[in-house]
């Protein structure tokens, strides 16, 4: 029985790691402020507020496993949110029937998939075309989409969100599942489908550990690094879409947060942006258990949010130290060993 | 003090488990040549790396100067008068001769501030040792392999080297340059430095050295005077066998040719390149580093584009702008470089071999069995003898030669018309060696097309039925059968 567990977690340390870290969180809030967090608002709070980054993560989740990173999701998420909602404010009408609602709210949706394949075609084609360092290119992306977007409304938010929209948002199916939640699941297991049961799922592995190596085995790299940032930045417009209906409205520097947190998450899950590492159950955890953080802090009314930057990039920075630690020869806590040549 | 200036005793190394160096024992004297000789993969640059600090032994004793050192670091073997010139040469490409001279000793000193005339005497001083004469100020990057390489042997004798270590010193070098390159290493040995020449060329050992230390499979199988072996012994030593008739014959060659190059050309690396390819045998490009053999190669991959001439397969003219398209067109080719362009070390074993024949592993919907994987990857374990008992585990668990098994099982297993291997046995011990070529002469007596490109001269003289050589980007030379011998090739290179 020890035994097993003790090979289990050696393959494993990743998860074993994220239960560590969730129950220690848990038990620091239970001791802390008990009885805020075991209330079923604290709970509800959790699973309707995670799913809004929780699914823009698992869109730069590819990007990192194929080695490059996004930096621009978001603010292509907040363009695309402010074309949607400008449509859908400049076409739904009051004396319009539900049924003709619906179809303005799936066109504007089609509109924002549809910028976020622009985008990432954009950000793929400055990648792996242009030789741009992924940080680099995707930094001025951000700007440029930004730009764009504020150019566009002056700074202010964009109104005019059907109430239809907002609702299906705050919907809870079967009294117990929260749309957004329930979205979340669907892109997780469509996730999780690509990367473990289809060649894709293998190649993107393959070409994130090496990318040379990829390319000499016949793998199509270029198109490989293209596709995961259309995947990336179409799965960050879903997410933007779904803040669009928590908040009632769309501006450019929505969720501007979320970059680093998200990239929080990731490497908290083992998901590097070295590539070709990572599971997504841990990146799973990894989202749960930020939450909880964010919802523990958010329980200590001393700790305003004007502390949130600070928390989020100390959080960062002890991660970021812990799984360089991690993978390289300082801390042996992980099984990566360095090629002797 | 003992005669001999550096004394190895039962050297023991071995990386996760697997022996590098068992029991190895020599000894160098000042004032002589000792050539270290073996195959590649055999232990010599691990043997040189404990030497010069930057690997640690395992078990053993290294006295150096009559003094025992338990442990040492690469800046106190520089201390201790222990140089190594590495075949990369570890010099600054975009600085000029002069700096690159200077610029170790000025650090060493401390200095902070950039005195030029301090550094030009410096640099005038070093190479005043050998009576070498070159432009201080050219750009390191533009100089030829050789001048280079006088270079690093000057800055090497700024630090009063009592012990210059050179890793493979002749295997860029033109007949000539090798020659001077001899000049200046007897003037060494004459002032009294101790000279270790790393080499696997007979013919270079016998003329140069006094002692000579072979190695096989990280042991030492010979140490002593040179004058006392005859080169069949030598050779004996090397190998571990005699080597006599495993050469190959080509049995079934085609007719017609399946691969055809004409006039193929590509800017500044070759030109006006024609050769023909016939199923059934194995021809071998040879020529120098930077002889346009592996861009050659590259175009024939889809990795470069020529812009003039043609290739014809089977029959039908062929643009290849991909690997994709070679492989669709039933080309394979197995990379020069197997750690950064042929495997993903950090993946499983099954995921490398399976990589690119995962279309033909997965259903029409791009839906993958783990299983499929690993039954596929099983049959080349077993068919190649890959030393592992877990295809799962990751290939950078592996020796390089089971790495390379990896990579030739990876095309392999693709359907294949021509397989263009790239170096196929560079660092690859002697064992897996002769496992890689019956497989390669099995593969083109069963119809296999194959091109090998190498500079190892022994396994293109081996493996090849025809050999075309390349120098300066063009074809120079091309035999046949009993024609193809080293000296032959040499002749044509130099």
């Amino acid at each position: 029985m020890q035994a097993k567990f003790k090979e289990y977690s050696n393959k494993n340390r990743y998860s074993v790691m994220l239960f560590g870290l969730m129950i220690l969180l848990l038990m620091f809030f239970s001791v802390t402020k008990g009885e805020t967090l075991w209330s079923l608002g604290t709970w509800n709070g959790i699973f309707i507020q995670f799913p809004e980054y929780g699914i823009m993560t698992l869109g730069v989740m590819f990007c990192f496993i194929i080695g490059n990173i996004d930096m621009s999701f978001v603010a292509l998420g907040d363009f695309a949110c402010i074309m949607a909602v400008r449509y859908m404010a400049g076409h739904v009408t009051e004396d319009m029937a539900t049924g003709q609602v619906v179809g303005v709210i799936l066109i504007a949706l089609l509109i924002a998939i549809a910028i976020g394949v622009i985008g990432g075609i954009i950000n793929g084609v400055l990648v792996a075309y242009l030789n741009i360092p992924p940080v680099m290119a995707t930094i001025a992306m951000q700007l440029v989409w930004l730009g764009l977007s504020t150019a566009l409304t002056k700074g202010y938010a964009v109104t005019g969100v059907p109430a239809l929209y907002t609702e299906i948002g705050h919907t809870m199916l079967f009294g117990f599942l929260p749309v957004p939640l329930l979205i979340f699941l669907i892109i997780f297991l469509f996730s999780l489908f690509l990367l473990k049961f289809t060649t894709y799922g293998k190649r993107l592995y393959m070409t994130g550990t090496n990318l040379k190596a990829a390319k000499f085995s016949a793998i199509n790299t270029k198109a490989m690094i293209i596709s995961t940032f259309i995947l990336c930045d179409v799965i960050a417009c879903i997410g933007c879409m779904i803040m669009v209906s928590t908040m009632n409205s769309a501006k450019a520097d929505y969720g501007t947060s979320y970059v680093m947190r998200v990239i929080l998450i990731l490497v908290l899950a083992g998901v590097l942006p070295d590539g070709g590492m990572g599971k997504i159950f841990n990146v799973l955890l990894s989202i749960v258990a930020i939450q909880i953080i964010a919802s523990g802090v958010n329980m200590f009314s001393q700790l305003n949010s004007y502390y949130a930057s600070l928390i989020w990039g100390g959080l960062l920075i002890i991660v970021l130290i812990l799984s360089t630690k991690m993978n390289g020869t300082g801390i042996k806590l992980f099984k990566l060993k360095k090629q002797k040549m | 003090m003992s005669e001999y200036l550096l004394e190895m005793t039962e050297i023991c190394k071995s990386f996760a488990g697997v022996p590098a160096l068992e029991h190895v024992n020599f000894k160098v004297r000042s004032g002589k040549v000792m050539c270290l000789a073996g195959e590649n993969g055999c232990g010599k640059s691990t043997l040189v790396k404990i030497i010069s600090g930057v690997y640690s032994k395992d078990e053993g004793e290294v006295v150096f100067e009559g003094k025992p050192i338990a442990k040492i670091t690469p800046a106190e073997a520089t201390k201790l008068g222990i140089q190594v010139i590495y075949q990369d040469l570890s010099i600054f490409p975009n600085l000029t001769v002069m700096e690159n001279l200077a610029i170790n000793s000025e650090i060493t000193a401390g200095k902070k501030l950039v005195n030029r005339r301090q550094w030009e005497a410096t640099a005038k001083e070093a190479l005043s040792k050998i009576g070498y004469h070159i432009d201080l100020h050219a750009k390191m990057g533009e100089l030829s392999v050789a001048d280079k390489q006088l270079v690093a042997i000057c800055r090497a004798l700024l630090f009063d080297a009592k012990l210059i270590i050179m890793d493979e010193p002749t295997t860029a070098l033109t007949k000539k340059e090798v020659d001077a390159l001899f000049k200046t290493v007897c003037q060494l040995r004459d002032s009294g430095i101790a000279i270790m020449f790393i080499s696997h060329k007979t013919e270079e050992i016998f003329e140069i050295s006094d002692d000579v230390c072979i190695m096989r499979n990280g042991k030492n199988v010979y140490a002593g005077p040179t004058s006392e072996l005859t080169p069949k012994d030598f050779t004996y030593y090397m190998t571990g066998r005699e080597l006599t008739d495993d050469h190959f014959v080509a049995k079934n060659i085609s007719k017609e040719p399946v691969l055809k190059v004409e006039h193929l050309s590509l800017k500044n690396k070759f030109e006006d390149v024609s050769f023909e390819l016939r199923k059934g045998e194995i021809l071998g490009i040879t020529g120098l580093l930077g002889s346009g053999r592996t861009e050659l190669a590259l175009s024939l991959f889809g990795l470069e584009r020529p812009k003039k001439g043609t290739i014809t397969l089977n029959g039908k003219q062929v643009k290849i702008t991909s690997p994709i398209m070679a492989q669709k067109l039933k080309i394979g080719y197995v990379p020069e470089d197997r750690l950064t362009e042929g495997l993903c070390l950090q993946q499983s074993i099954a995921d490398n071999i399976t990589l690119s024949s995962l279309k033909r592993l997965s259903n029409s919907f791009g839906l993958l069995k783990h299983q499929d994987i690993i039954d596929d990857a099983s049959i080349w374990k077993e068919k190649f003898s890959i030393a592992t008992n877990d295809v799962n585990k990751f290939a950078s668990t592996l020796s390089g030669g089971n790495q390379q098994k990896i990579v030739l099982s990876k095309w392999l297993s693709n359907d294949l018309d021509v397989l263009i291997l790239n170096g196929p046995t560079v660092g690859v011990d002697v064992g897996a060696k002769q496992d890689i070529h019956a497989l390669v002469h099995q593969l083109a007596n069963d119809g296999l097309a194959v091109i090998i490109i190498s500079d190892d001269l022994s396994e293109v003289v081996i493996n090849c039925s025809r050999v075309v050589v390349m120098k300066e980007g063009k074809i120079v030379g091309e035999m046949t059968g009993d024609k193809i011998s080293e000296d032959n090739i040499l002749e044509i290179i130099r």
